[in-house]
């Protein structure tokens, strides 16, 4: 019950934030929400599959480009133009499950990372479309359906954006709460007893990756209608690597570790960033430190006292490579 | 029919042949022990029946069903249930949890993304009865990483059995445990095979517990089988007794 209540609570501050923060500040806000929904995606994949994804820009930057190209060239209203954009990456997202579910550990991170990779080079190799380095500008915010222009200025848009988090949240945790996502827990602690269960694993981590490719899509989406713009750097592994960070130092296999850990960078990142140009070192740090003295998280920190025990190792068995 | 038929089942690892030419059967409602000594081809035979190995040679017919090849989900989902000789559960949950999974694999919802409330209600009701057959209701709430070994054990036993399956292949079922872990292993195991009537394919060291729970054995020696009978007539025939029975002399 209280759970419920401090959730409730926690959306409330969130609603009336608009109203206590100046204008400029909206933007770090929204910014850190976007983040805090791309880490949320990575941690289907890596806090419930243990499938370290190293390549999950591919899915921010297939988002962002979708919906640049899908705002700009169509001109559909803006959340329809979002929801395509899911819908394209989830599809393109397909057969790149297929092939990185292949393998498990480091090959499938080297996979994920490769195919993030190369759409990177693809946005230089069709320039025509993507823009090459320069990117796609001037994504505008098309108004509609209903003609519904709430979402146009900043403070709509922080409302739209903490609207799909707040949706996307509720609809991850109720897949790892389903027959699905316990399904998910075994290949997590075993996936060859899974197997041996009677559960074509693979099949079920297919589904994961495309599943967090659409969410990490939604993210990536938001963020090109609100940046103005979509880059190459989207694609770019760096970004893989944040994002893996934050899921880490937020708490994987929690679903709101991770975004406090996407919403804690991102503060973090603009206000050091304003003092001194050695942020990335204490970026690093604070990492390190996480990785060190607090392997469980924010979010484990945060709740430790009502959960004993979580640092429990994780799997302890062997498990071995899926036989599909 | 009988349930389970392996004909003429061979699989080889580069020069050495585990298991060669090997033919058993098992009748539906039987227990069947198969025995020998290290490295006499039973964990091999497990791993060629639930299709983990593929076979060099042979066939694997489930209930009038060739299932040689088949992948291992496959296998299991129709109605092979079985326990690892490393006792494979999922540390990290629950007992409970562990044995709702497993009775969730059967069933046609599994696949629910969102909500589902009904399926999980449902294999959570299988599960507790698992627990209850292996005795294991008052650790339902406590991790599988933090039960004792003999509890995993039966705890991986209640897993296979919550799959309600047609047939139970159990793997060394007792190694590794204290003797007392042992005798009591063998009494709740013996109690739940009297009660239900499962047909159940076991491999064992342990000669006291084979002759306690088994009808039928069958003992391989060097990947053939050399004796297959009723235990007594297995404990009267010599070449088993020199095999393995006897040791040395």
């Amino acid at each position: 019950m209280s759970r419920n209540v401090s959730f409730a609570l926690t959306v409330g501050i969130c609603m009336l934030l608009p109203f206590m923060v100046p204008q400029y500040s909206l933007t770090v806000l929204i910014e850190a929400l976007i983040f805090g929904l791309f880490a949320m995606s990575l941690d289907l994949l890596v806090g419930y599959c243990r499938l370290y994804s190293f390549g999950h820009a591919a899915a921010y930057g297939l988002g962002a480009y979708s919906a640049a190209l899908i705002l700009t060239r169509l001109l559909l209203p803006l959340p329809i133009g979002i929801v395509l954009a899911v819908l394209v990456t989830t599809l393109v997202a397909i057969p790149i499950a297929w092939i990185c579910t292949r393998s498990t550990g480091v090959s499938f991170a080297m996979l994920t990372l490769a195919f993030a990779q190369l759409g990177y080079a693809m946005l230089f190799r069709f320039r025509d479309i993507t823009g090459g380095s320069d990117g796609i500008v001037g994504i505008p915010r098309p108004p509609g359906p209903l003609g519904m222009t709430w979402f146009q200025g900043k403070t709509g848009y922080y409302y739209l954006v903490l609207g799909c988090l707040i949706g996307s949240y509720l609809l991850c945790r109720a897949i790892v709460r389903s027959p699905f996502g316990a399904v998910l827990a075994g290949i997590r602690e075993n996936e060859a007893k899974t197997i041996a269960l009677g559960y074509n694993t693979r099949a079920y981590k297919i589904a994961t990756v495309v599943l967090a490719h659409g969410f990490g899509a939604l993210a990536g989406a938001l963020y090109a209608a609100f940046a103005g713009f979509a880059s190459p750097e989207l694609f770019f592994w760096l970004v893989s690597g944040r994002v893996l960070i934050m899921v880490v130092v937020g708490g994987a296999g929690t679903l709101i570790g991770p975004i406090l850990g996407g919403v804690f960078f991102v503060f973090l990142e603009h206000e050091l960033s304003e003092i001194t140009d050695l942020w990335p070192l204490i970026f690093g740090s604070v990492f390190m430190t996480f990785v060190m003295f607090a392997p469980q998280g924010i979010w484990g920190i945060l709740t430790r006292r009502s959960n004993p025990g979580a640092e429990l190792p994780g799997a302890g068995n062997e498990t071995s490579d899926a036989a599909a | 029919m009988p349930l389970l038929e392996c004909k003429g089942l061979v699989r080889r690892f580069g020069a050495l042949v585990a298991v060669d030419a090997v033919d058993m059967s098992l009748e539906a409602g039987r227990i069947r022990a198969v025995i020998g000594p290290n490295g006499a081809g039973k964990s091999t035979m497990f791993n060629l029946i639930t299709s983990v190995l593929k076979p060099s040679a042979g066939e694997v017919i489930f209930a009038g069903e060739n299932i040689t090849g088949l992948p291992v989900h496959a296998v299991a989902l129709k109605g092979i249930a079985r326990t690892f000789q490393l006792c494979h559960v999922f540390p990290a949950l629950t007992a409970r949890e562990n044995v709702r999974i497993a009775a969730q694999a059967r069933e046609h919802q599994r696949w629910r993304f969102i909500g589902g409330r009904h399926v999980v209600t449902r294999s959570a009701a299988a599960a507790d009865e698992a627990l209850e057959h292996l005795r294991l209701t008052r650790l339902a709430n406590v991790r599988a990483a933090l039960l004792s070994h003999g509890d995993q054990r039966l705890l991986e036993v209640a897993m296979a059995i919550a799959q309600k399956p047609r047939l139970l292949m159990l793997d060394e079922p007792t190694q590794g445990l204290s003797l007392e872990e042992t005798d009591r292993t063998v009494e709740v195991l013996k109690s739940m095979l009297g009660a239900g009537n499962l047909s159940v394919l076991l491999v064992e060291h342990d000669m006291e517990v084979v002759f306690k729970l088994a009808h039928d054995i069958t003992v391989l020696h060097r990947g053939r089988v050399i004796a297959d009978g009723s235990p007594a007539a297995v404990k009267a025939n010599t070449a088993a007794r020199s095999a393995y029975l006897g040791g040395t002399e």
